[in-house]
């Protein structure tokens, strides 16, 4: 019930390499950027956002610190390590294949 | 990079198990942020601050949810778990003290055993040998069909140095012991000749000084010694100026050129042997005296360094051909092969079968404490299995009761490893102690950071074995079964019982291997004791003397001191039997004379009559107590002047003259005797059995003292028969020679019982242990087979109520549960008759004429696990008896 049924979580996880590869960025920006970028198609229960955040932290992927926002409070930030880049890297070549296989059998089929 | 990740992960683990407040802490915060920031945008879309509000949670999720799926993300909720499990069982155990101490000090006994075996066998095995780089050093023998390990020849020695190419160095050494006078009582010193390099080629230096050089092994050097810190420390007070200083050891004056320093072990030897340890005092030079050419005599002991990257077997091929060219060479060097043997296999390969069967005895013990454990708990997780069914209903999953369940299996084993520790700790100190007088690296062997590990990696996977069996039966609880069932008996399924009943079958099953192998020891260990070693030890003390060259440089010296020692003491009213010869039974001595001739008789092709030869005094067989089988002692009459004679023994009379009286045939030690040179055997004496575990002695013969051919050299040794207890003529001896030669030492002073024992320490130390094992076995498999009985009988305790109600005899409710346990028992024995005959020839040679199929072995250890099981069956039996018919009744 936790996991967003229609996220599978290896791709959440992408989600959350890939924006945090521009910038870092807190919890509540990340849900943000997400839903924007995908135009609200897939929805993240921003709930989940948070247990996997905690495990990518764990995983060594990326890594947090408290830091100011803009308005001045005091918000969780959270950057790509660079052990997480090389995995964006490869996780982003695995969803290309992926995809592009995909792709070609329901065209040809 | 790889590294960095793992630097941020332990950080993260270590954060989230020490520092759970904060975090727990920070992920409020962080929530609260969230929120905070959804209700702001909410408000910019101008939505009233309640209703944003709202949306906002709506939006996030259940806090508390999240908050406990972090918590699983970080991994803690396993180290909650884990505590939780922990202290689940700790209370577990403390319910019902009385299982707890049974399965505690059961694998506590179990585990302590094979700690105590594991540091033995890590000591005397597995640790290498105190030397540099110790797997390059190998020892090497001659060997062919009749001699399959026989000692070097000096010169040989010489040739193998010079040409080999597969060694780095190698050295020879020979016993040669020393006598220390001077002030006090004079002392026998544990020497060794050897040739230059020997402690190079051991990786050793001298602490102080130098060691021996090729110009001191030239005839007419060699006046040197080096000395052990032992030595150098009690006898010389530790000075550093040591080095230069003369020393007089048998007469000679020698000068010190050397100090070893603490610990240099010797590497053990063939030829008079002396144990492998801290055992010489002193070493002096080997020079190459004689005849280069005369390869005949062979008392060299060889110690090798192998060249980096050289292997035992090429340094064997190489030698092989040398020989080859030796024996093309001189003819004394036909016929030998060579036979390169890597040192530590030399020192501890013949106590290595030996452990390695009490490792296996021991593990079987633990695997049976295993069995019981498992049983146990399954007895328990049945007991439990409402409450199991509870927790299930109340959704705990599978896996995660499996987990509480090994937890509480891991800990027993756990805190039996605790225990276990202690009782190793102690049962090392007894096992050393009970150690066979010749058992190697004795002092080697310690508790230490080896036997720990494998200690806590047993505890470990015997808490899984003995925990999983239970664990999964006890979780595989059919619920609605559990919670329908009445209160009235716990039942179980057919599949649990059939489990328990499989864990008695090999508990018997294992405790019968051991009962039979103990068995076999036993029966072997009773042959020992009752076969007739040739001599009777009891009242009868041995020494042996050592005459210094320099002070009795004629024969007629030597003999008049001899004479004179026995006369003295064969004229002490408490001596009923003086005599002196080259040696005692057992006492490592081992020469052979081939070549000798057999009037009227050749030896068949390619071969030659062969025997050991010792000499003996008038009196040394009757005071030795061997028996005397035809013809005559010596006496006074066989001098020089007398006729030449010989005594012969048994096998020798047997192996050259089979169906023919051997008394008065003539033998000669020259290629073409003349009349003079023929010796007449006048007397043949029983077998002395050639080592206590031997089947027989081989051909041996005796000269008369006072026709040996050659001076009586090296050790003679003094055997007494007393009239009555041999201690007391220690110092009737010591008087007697001490009154002709006041810095003659009397060493070695031993009575002739405790030599025999010596003997047998070996086998009886494997017994002690086996027999020990087999014990531990056989209780806790009967305390096993008690427990699966019980178990039934109150599970039919109402059928047997009934039945008995019904007109059946106590009599008949006792053959049907004793049967029941019979049957186990019976199929256990089957199965461990089984494996123990294909299991019995792996005693091999600690076996003592027993066939490892022995059947009477066999039957007696069959006959003792059945016996037990019985009983164990008995007990619970009469408790059946028991059931009330009325209880029986009500509760239908």
């Amino acid at each position: 019930m936790s996991k967003p049924s229609d996220l599978i979580q290896g791709t959440l996880d992408l989600l959350i390499l890939k924006t945090l590869s521009i910038e870092p960025k807190h919890g509540w920006a990340i849900a943000k950027r997400i839903q924007q970028v995908t135009e609200e198609v897939l929805q993240v229960t921003q709930g989940a956002l948070y247990p996997a955040l905690h495990r990518l932290e764990q995983q060594g992927w990326i890594r947090s610190e408290w830091r100011l926002t803009e308005t001045g409070r005091e918000a969780k930030f959270y950057s790509l390590t660079r052990a997480g880049d090389a995995q964006l890297k490869k996780e982003l070549s695995q969803w290309e294949r992926l995809s592009n296989a995909v792709g070609l059998v329901i065209r040809m089929a | 990079m790889n590294l960095s990740r793992w630097k941020e992960i332990l950080r993260n683990r270590f954060r989230s198990l020490l520092q759970r407040a904060r975090v727990e802490e920070e992920l409020n915060k962080e929530l609260r942020f969230h929120l905070d920031q959804q209700t702001e945008e909410h408000l910019a879309h101008g939505m009233p601050l309640s209703e944003a509000r709202l949306a906002a949670s709506r939006e996030l999720g259940g806090v508390a949810q999240i908050q406990e799926e972090c918590r699983d993300m970080r991994r803690t909720n396993h180290w909650e778990d884990f505590v939780q499990d922990v202290r689940y069982a700790v209370r577990t155990l403390g319910r019902s003290p009385g299982f707890a101490t049974v399965i505690i000090l059961t694998m506590a006994l179990s585990i302590g055993a094979n700690s105590a075996i594991f540091s033995v066998i890590d000591g005397v095995l597995l640790k290498p040998l105190p030397y540099p780089q110790p797997d390059r050093l190998v020892r090497f023998f001659l060997t062919n069909p009749d001699y399959p390990k026989f000692p070097i020849n000096r010169f040989d020695f010489r040739d193998y140095r010079s040409r080999s190419r597969a060694f780095e160095s190698l050295a020879a050494y020979t016993r040669n012991d020393q006598q220390l006078s001077g002030t006090g009582e004079p002392i026998r010193l544990s020497g060794f000749s050897i040739t230059a390099e020997f402690f190079h080629v051991l990786g050793l230096h001298p602490a102080i000084g130098r060691e021996f050089s090729t110009r001191d092994e030239l005839p007419g050097n060699g006046h040197q010694v080096i000395i052990s810190n032992n030595l150098w420390r009690t006898r010389f007070g530790a000075r550093r100026d040591i080095v230069g200083r003369r020393i007089i050891l048998a007469g000679v004056p020698l000068t010190i050129v050397g100090v070893m320093p603490r610990g240099v072990q010797h590497p053990g030897n063939m030829y008079h042997a002396v144990t492998y340890g801290e055992t010489v005092d002193v070493w002096t030079p080997f020079t190459f005296e004689g005849n280069p050419t005369n390869r005949g005599s062979h008392y060299m002991d060889v110690i090798a360094r192998l060249k980096n990257g050289i292997t035992a077997s090429q340094a064997q091929g190489e030698l092989e051909a040398i020989m080859a060219q030796l024996g093309r060479e001189h003819e004394g060097d036909r016929g030998w092969h060579v036979m390169v043997i890597p040192l530590q296999r030399e020192i501890v390969g013949r106590s290595q079968r030996m452990l390695l069967v009490l490792l296996g005895a021991v593990a079987m013990v633990l695997l049976i404490a295993c069995v019981n454990a498992a049983n146990l708990l399954l007895a328990r997780a049945t007991a439990r299995q409402r409450e199991i069914a509870v927790r299930a209903a109340l959704g705990a999953k599978r896996s995660r009761l499996i987990r509480q369940m090994l937890t509480e299996s891991v800990l027993i084993s756990f805190i039996g490893a605790v225990f276990g520790v202690a009782i190793a700790i102690g049962g090392v100190k007894v096992l050393v102690s009970l150690l066979p007088a010749d058992f190697p690296r004795g002092s080697d062997i310690h508790v230490n950071t080896a036997v720990f590990l494998f200690t806590l990696a047993i505890a470990l996977a015997t808490g899984i074995l003995f925990g999983l069996a239970p664990a999964l039966q006890g979780s595989r609880s059919d619920l609605r079964g559990s919670l329908h069932e009445s209160g009235r008996s716990t039942t179980s399924s057919s599949g649990s019982l059939r489990l328990r009943n499989i864990l008695v079958v090999s508990e018997v099953a294992l405790a019968c291997i051991l009962l039979i192998g103990a068995g076999l020891m036993l029966h072997s260990f009773v042959n020992l004791l009752h076969t007739d070693p040739g001599f009777r030890a009891d009242r009868v003390l041995t020494a042996s003397i050592s005459l210094p060259d320099v002070r009795y440089k004629t024969r007629a010296a030597v003999e008049q001191f001899y004479d004179r020692v026995l006369t003295n003491l064969a004229s002490a009213p408490e001596v009923r039997a003086a005599g002196v010869g080259t040696d005692l039974p057992w006492t490592g001595y081992d020469e052979n004379l081939g070549g000798f001739n057999i009037e009227g008789k050749k030896p068949p092709p390619h071969q030659d009559f062969h025997a050991r030869y010792h000499v003996a005094s008038a009196d040394y067989f009757r005071a030795l107590g061997i028996p005397l089988l035809r013809g005559r002692f010596f006496d006074a009459h066989d001098n020089k002047d007398g006729a030449p004679v010989l005594i012969i023994n048994e096998s020798m009379a047997r192996r050259y003259w089979p169906g023919e009286d051997a008394l008065g045939r003539r033998v000669s030690f020259e290629d073409q005797p003349k009349e003079k040179d023929w010796l007449t055997i006048v007397g043949i004496v029983g077998d002395v059995k050639d080592t206590p575990a031997s089947n027989g002695a081989e051909p041996a013969f005796w000269w008369p003292l006072l026709q040996r051919p050659g001076p009586l050299s090296g050790d003679a040794a003094i055997a007494i028969r007393g009239a009555a207890d041999a201690r007391l003529l220690a110092n009737r001896l010591r008087a007697s020679v001490h009154k002709l030669d006041p810095d003659l030492a009397v060493a070695n002073v031993h009575l002739m019982e405790d030599v025999a024992d010596r003997s047998y320490s070996a086998p009886r130390f494997a017994l002690f242990l086996v027999g020990l094992f087999a014990c531990l076995a056989l209780t806790l498999a009967a305390i096993g087979t008690f427990g699966v009985i019980s178990y039934a009988v109150n599970r039919r305790e109402h059928e047997f109520g009934v039945r008995m109600a019904l007109g059946a005899k106590p009599s008949d409710v006792v053959t049907s549960v004793l049967s029941e346990g019979m049957r186990l028992a019976l199929a256990g024995v089957l199965a461990g008759v089984a494996f123990g005959l294909a299991l019995g020839s792996l005693l091999g040679s600690l076996l003592y004429d027993v066939s490892a199929r022995d059947p009477l072995s066999i039957a007696i250890a069959c006959l003792v696990a059945l016996a037990a099981a019985a009983v164990a069956s008995y007990i619970p039996a009469l408790r059946a008896t028991h059931s009330d018919p009325i209880n029986a009744l009500r509760a239908e």
